[in-house]
């Protein structure tokens, strides 16, 4: 039910862009509120049943960050107007639910994949993708509006969006909070290992490439805190930073 | 009853011309004008670019007569410019003005209303002036239930052009793309500093442009400093001299500048350091000054966003086309709405004939009671209770053929309607016949007020 709804505010966003109509973009707001909800509830729902689904497959873990995405998304509505980033949004979340649904086989996780530090590393990870996906949607944005006005055109956007100014402080805001929580997702990370193996880290691919996005994220992190990124390369390195962490989480996590 | 307009606009007549017959209150002028028998209703729109007059009528060959003579004689008397010259009013006007009939009256009024018949498509400030005249006519009593709802669609009709379409979108001015183009950059408009070089007419207007969009801060820099803090003190800024730029140039946001000389005041290197002070902060620079006053590379710069006259006379042109274009959309809706106030109009005209259908039926009902009664010899009560029965059956059996009347003239079959019922009930046999006791104005009133118009008028909320 909540990929349903997340397919129709995916649907009645892009409709309510093209028309362009303020009420049909205000449902799908609407509906990807409502999507979130049954979400949630869901989760709550799933996770009392005796044996739990396991966080840990890949679909969960997916569906978990969708969800926090969205919930991001509609809180930074509250600030910025941003109807422009609800289809991607929606129909991301939409496929992460819509395939989680699919993929839950009813089997319980692996021993050593429950218990509250896998949990708290899933959650913390996933919501720090998510958050981190939001910012390099902004630096999307960004830049196609960068072209835009570079290129001296009509200054009537085709999608509605908030000035660059309120574009770079999105990607700011939710750069310092998905960092946070990668890096606390790694940690977590790292507790989960220790205690499954004895080691910290064990050198597999999905490690070894998660490690390397995380330090490239602390990179972009501490030149967007000592002020020594424009905007411009900002929003361009939030947007590769992002294709490279979905590379290296998912990727590897699919190879595996 | 027809509707007619006559007037001139910017299109047919130069602005020596419109001046001569704007008017500032039209009140006692509809008056004037509803005296005369040719004219039912009037409503009078007085603006800088247009002067028109919207009037129905029964008998629009003597009204258009009657409002030529009015233009003349009394417009032109009371008008704020007029003046005593020798020009002849009347071969001017013959030249310079513009009769529209029904339909086409109809749609010019919707046009007007919804800004596609301005000098500038899709100005917000004529469907105002149009509510004022219309709200100018109605406290002069001189609109009725024609005009009212005539302007009533044309309001709901400029409201639909207006949310269906791009028409009102796009800024068209210089001095608006400028300030929509500083809108795109910054978020809060009234958090910013703007840097103003020069202290003429032109960085004048463009700061009146953006003073009414609310700046925090402004600046005023110039070469002479009496200038400049004439300029300030009126824009309640601070005024500064030309060598400070490069201190103030760390902390604005919005840079104007319109200054002479023939090498640009801010380089490429001086902007870059500048861009560097304030840690790649955007940076908005309009240049309107000719020769131009900023280094073009300056917009290679990724933080700097530098538009020229050229560029902003660019977009405000493209914008206008892209208005010409949405004008096309507005268009169809005008027709759509045209089309809804004709079918309203043509249900107006089974008025006479109903009220002569309910005045015949009396007729037939009182002569029958009055023969009849004699021979049947009833009390009082008796005879109450009769009148009311043969009441009973009239109002029956012409409910339906008036409601039929009253629902099909809106439609083209209907007028064959309206002649058969004329027919079949002989009404046109005796044409000049007693006046009826019913006031027409309130059968009209009632149309208006049928739940089918009221549906209609229902989105105009």
């Amino acid at each position: 039910m909540a990929a349903v709804l997340y397919l129709a505010a995916g649907v009645g966003a892009l409709l309510g862009l093209a028309l362009p109509a303020r009420r049909v973009q205000m449902g799908a707001r609407w509906g990807l509120a409502l999507g979130a909800f049954v979400q949630g509830v869901a989760f709550a729902t799933l996770h009392r049943l005796d044996p739990a689904p396991s966080l840990t497959d890949l679909a969960q873990a997916v569906a978990v960050m969708a969800w926090v995405s969205v919930v991001f998304l509609l809180y930074l509505m509250t600030r910025f107007r941003l109807p422009g980033f609800v289809p991607p949004t929606a129909f991301v979340a939409f496929v992460a639910t819509f395939s989680a649904a699919l993929a839950r086989s009813g089997q319980p996780g692996a021993p050593e994949a429950s218990g509250s530090i896998p949990h708290a590393h899933i959650l913390l990870a996933s919501s720090g993708l998510a958050a981190l996906g939001i910012a390099g949607l902004a630096g999307f944005f960004f830049l196609l509006e960068h072209k835009r006005l570079k290129g001296r055109r009509s200054p009537v956007r085709r999608i509605p969006l908030p000035s660059l100014e309120a574009l770079d402080r999105v990607n700011r805001v939710a750069l310092a909070l998905g960092f946070s929580l990668l890096s606390l997702g790694v940690v977590t990370g790292a507790l989960w290992l220790d205690a499954r193996g004895g080691s910290f880290f064990s050198g597999s691919l999905h490690e070894t490439w998660t490690l390397i996005a995380w330090l490239i994220y602390f990179g972009l992190f501490m030149l967007r805190i000592v002020g020594r990124q424009g905007a411009r390369q900002a929003a361009a390195s939030a947007l590769a930073g992002f294709a490279f962490l979905v590379f290296a989480v998912l990727g590897s996590g699919l190879a595996a | 009853m027809r509707v007619l307009l006559y007037g001139m606009n910017h299109r047919t007549a130069p602005i020596e011309i419109r001046e001569r017959f704007a008017v500032d209150q039209t009140g006692p002028l509809l008056r004037k004008l509803i005296d005369r028998p040719e004219i039912e209703e009037a409503v009078l729109i007085s603006t800088c670019n247009r002067v028109e007059i919207v009037v129905t009528t029964d008998n629009p060959d003597a009204a258009q007569h009657v409002l030529a003579d009015f233009f003349v004689r009394d417009l032109a008397v009371h008008s704020s410019t007029s003046r005593e010259d020798d020009r002849p009013l009347t071969a001017e006007l013959s030249d310079t003005t513009y009769l529209h009939h029904g339909r086409a009256a109809v749609e010019h009024v919707f046009r007007v209303a919804s800004a596609v018949d301005s000098m500038v498509v899709g100005e917000p400030q004529i469907l105002g002036q149009v509510k004022d005249a219309y709200r100018e006519a109605s406290d002069a009593g001189t609109c009725g239930a024609i005009l009212s709802r005539l302007f009533q669609r044309a309001f709901a009709t400029a409201k639909r052009v207006k949310n269906e379409t791009g028409i009102a979108q796009r800024p068209v001015s210089v001095a608006r793309v400028a300030v929509d183009l500083a809108k795109q950059i910054f978020e809060d408009l009234d958090q910013k500093t703007a840097l103003l070089l020069g202290a003429g007419e032109m960085v004048e207007a463009a700061l009146v442009a953006l003073d009414d969009h609310g700046l925090g801060d402004r600046r005023v820099a110039n070469r002479t400093a009496a200038h400049a803090e004439t300029l300030a003190r009126r824009f309640r800024g601070s005024a500064h001299g030309l060598d400070e730029i490069d201190t103030l140039l760390v902390d604005s946001d919005v840079v104007l500048t319109c200054v002479g000389g023939d090498t640009p005041l801010l380089t490429r290197e001086r902007v870059e350091a500048c861009l560097s002070a304030r840690h790649d902060k955007p940076l908005f620079l309009i240049d309107i000054g000719v020769p131009r006053n900023v280094d073009p590379l300056v917009h290679e710069l990724d933080s700097a966003y530098l538009y020229d006259l050229d560029d902003l006379q660019e977009v405000a042109a493209a914008n206008t086309e892209e208005r010409q274009r949405e004008s096309e959309r507005a268009a169809r809706i005008i027709y759509e709405e045209r089309e809804h106030f004709d079918g309203w109009l043509v249900a107006l005209q089974a008025v006479p004939t109903i009220r002569d259908l309910k005045r015949r039926a009396e007729e037939i009902r009182q002569t029958e009671l009055e023969r009849f009664g004699g021979r049947l010899r009833l009390d009082p009560g008796q005879e109450d209770a009769v009148a009311q029965l043969t009441r009973s059956i009239v109002n029956k059996l012409m409910h339906a053929p008036i409601s039929r009347l009253r629902d099909e003239t809106d439609r083209e079959a209907g007028l064959v309607r309206l002649e058969e019922a004329r027919t079949l009930f002989a009404l046109d046999d005796d044409a000049s016949g007693a006046e009826s006791e019913e006031d027409p104005r309130e059968i009209v009133d009632a149309l208006v007020r049928s739940p089918r118009s009221e549906e209609d008028s229902g989105n105009e909320s």
